[in-house]
């Protein structure tokens, strides 16, 4: 008993490094430039194919391809910021919610004319390797996905703390207009927050490929979970985003075992709605750290 | 001025009773069932965007989990008629209801959330409700659904042999949506929406109780969704999870709405014609076989509209319009 659940934590923690990268992108992105990106699973999915076609044709290991799936997705994210969003910024809801959501309906079904709708894998030398604790196994490719995930999510964190331009993101966040003020060029912020946001996305995609199939809607598995994990970890809070996804992945792992394989959602659900009920603030303070 | 006014509101009512005869004839000029087809479907959501339009568009609570009151209305008269052998019609205001009560506890935990975190919240309740359906099989049939008995030509039943008298069912839930909406619209009620969505911090401020209404505008506007509901799975005689909590029918509520001219009264309809109209051109070109089409156009469009025209179609119509009154000579303005 002790054991299925250590598998089960073990199994959900592993997994939710992957949701942190995707959750750190959709807060990053809120704390900075202020919108929600709806669209931020269809770019973990873009990393998933990109990863997926440079395996498939040139034979490149998916971890490798985060050299080009990373740079390919942060400079998408500046060009969707500098030619999209930047039109839609104001106080007006409306239009940046359905920018992003048609942004995502948009790549979603572009995937389906051109890719099919085909569950799509790549088989790694490490695919099918574990390593074995007593009766724990810990398997290889989610092993080596959840470290990376952890080292990017620290990179970033460092990138906001110690940079000059991470600490003029950090201030974009607190207070856009005295950050502006100040001398903050808000559209260069803006653009390196949004293509660093897509490009840990791009990441979480071509880290999964080893252990999971790509097809034009695997985003929005992660997206809803992301979503979940930045309103429990307060919105715009890095820290919090990650933590919280890491619980989610838990929680998430602990109901597959407990109440039933198609019991993820379910679970994931309820925790949204507990969240809103109890705590609609998140669990954290309200700051971006 | 009194007389330009006059001579609009004259225009107005003509234009007005024009498209109602149109609309009346037209299933007796087009036998074509594919055509028929079309217009149902235009109508049909044209109602569910007017639905949508009352709170997402004058209250600007952007939803895009309307689909959980279209599937609560269909599986409420689906119940009741399959379990209980009541007439959808009867069904039909029950699941208006039952999506009035629903909209209660979802408002709850959604309106505690702004812009668009309540946007997600309303995807996620949406999203446990199939889930919900789509597990518990003992009272509505799992994830296979089931289809509703055929029984020929019984329009107590709301099962007619013609597609031309599903035509006129929809076209009147159509008005009535129409009709409620004008009725907020100029109401003291509509006033309060409007002052929500442009500042809903402000309006508390000068005394609008905005929890209130925003209640009330849900409340109307999901019995709404849930008779568009009843009347589609009686229209195809099928419902599973899948089909009755689809979240392309959210999707394309908040679309056709958007699209056409968010918080006026014909936004959703003339969005609704544009979208429909494209839809099915591309699938008589195209075929259906090309999965991803539609909505890829789709999305385009709504691209397209948010960059340029966030007014949407009427602020476009309303522009070239005053275009036209600008240009026209100056004397034929003033004198009468």
């Amino acid at each position: 008993m002790l054991e299925t659940v250590a598998q089960a934590v073990i199994n959900g923690l592993l997994i939710g490094g992957i949701y942190a990268l995707v959750s750190i992108g959709v807060t990053l992105i809120f704390g900075v430039v202020k919108i929600v990106n709806f669209a931020q699973g269809e770019f973990v999915m873009i990393g998933m194919y990109i990863s997926y076609f440079l395996a498939t044709y040139f034979g490149v290991d998916p971890l490798l391809s985060l050299l080009v799936s990373m740079p390919t997705l942060f400079l998408i994210g500046v060009l969707v910021q500098h030619f999209l969003i930047r039109r839609v910024l104001g106080p007006n809801d409306m239009p940046q919610i359905f920018l992003t959501f048609a942004l995502s309906l948009l790549l979603l079904n572009l995937a389906l004319l051109l890719f099919t709708a085909n569950y799509r894998t790549v088989h790694t030398s490490y695919s099918d390797e574990a390593l074995h604790f007593g009766g724990l196994y810990i398997p290889e490719a989610k092993l080596i996905a959840f470290v990376v995930a952890m080292a990017l999510s620290g990179a970033l964190w460092a990138f906001l703390h110690t940079t000059d331009l991470g600490k003029a993101m950090r201030a974009a966040a607190q207070n856009r207009d005295v950050a502006t003020l100040m001398g903050i060029n808000s559209n260069r912020v803006f653009c390196v927050a949004f293509g660093a946001a897509l490009a840990l996305a791009g990441a979480a995609g071509s880290l999964l490929m080893p252990f999971y199939s790509a097809y034009p809607f695997v985003g929005q598995v992660f997206v809803l979970m992301a979503f979940v994990a930045v309103v429990l970890g307060t919105l715009g809070n890095v820290l919090g985003a990650l933590v919280a996804s890491v619980m989610m992945g838990i929680a998430e792992s602990l109901g597959i075992q407990f109440v039933g394989a198609d019991s993820g959602l379910i679970v994931v659900f309820a925790m949204l709605l507990l969240t809103l009920a109890f705590k609609p603030q998140g669990l954290g303070g309200g700051r971006m750290r | 001025m009194g007389k330009d006014a006059d001579n609009t509101s004259k225009w107005q009512v003509a234009a007005l009773a024009t498209l109602g005869m149109i609309l009346l004839l037209l299933p007796q000029l087009v036998s074509n069932g594919f055509a028929l087809d079309i217009f149902i479907r235009i109508l049909l959501f044209s109602f569910i965007g007017v639905a949508w339009n009352l709170m997402g568009g004058y209250a600007k609570q952007l939803s895009l989990g309307h689909v959980a009151y279209f599937g609560l209305g269909a599986y409420t008269s689906t119940i009741m008629q399959i379990d209980f052998n009541i007439s959808p019609w009867i069904g039909m205001i029950a699941g208006g209801f039952v999506a009035m009560l629903a909209s209660l506890p979802v408002g709850w935990l959604c309106f505690r959330l702004r812009g668009p975190y309540f946007t997600i919240a309303t995807i996620a309740t949406a999203q446990a409700l199939m889930l919900i359906f789509l597990k518990f099989r003992d009272f509505a049939w799992g994830a296979e659904g089931t289809t509703i008995p055929n029984l020929g030509s019984s329009p107590l039943m709301m099962q007619f042999e013609t597609k031309a008298s599903y035509y006129y069912v929809v076209l009147g839930l159509l008005v009535l949506g129409l009709v409620i909406t004008w009725r907020i619209e100029r109401s003291w009620m509509g006033y309060y929406l409007v002052a929500i969505g442009e500042d809903e911090d402000a309006a508390e401020a000068i005394g609008v109780n905005a929890p209130r209404i925003k209640r009330h505008i849900y409340m109307i506007s999901a019995f709404l969704t849930a008779l568009a509901g009843t009347f589609y799975v009686q229209y195809i005689y099928f419902i599973d999870p899948a089909t009755a909590f689809s979240f392309n029918i959210s999707i394309e509520a908040a679309l056709v709405s958007i699209v056409g001219g968010i918080g006026t009264l014909w936004g959703p309809v003339v969005g609704t014609v544009l979208l429909e109209t494209t839809s099915a051109l591309l699938q008589s070109w195209l075929g259906s076989s090309t999965g991803g089409i539609q909505l890829t156009v789709y999305s385009l469009i709504l691209m397209a509209i948010i960059l340029w025209r966030p007014t949407g179609l009427m602020g476009l119509f309303n522009d070239l319009w005053q275009r036209h009154l600008d240009r026209r000579p100056a004397r034929m303005r003033t004198l009468p």
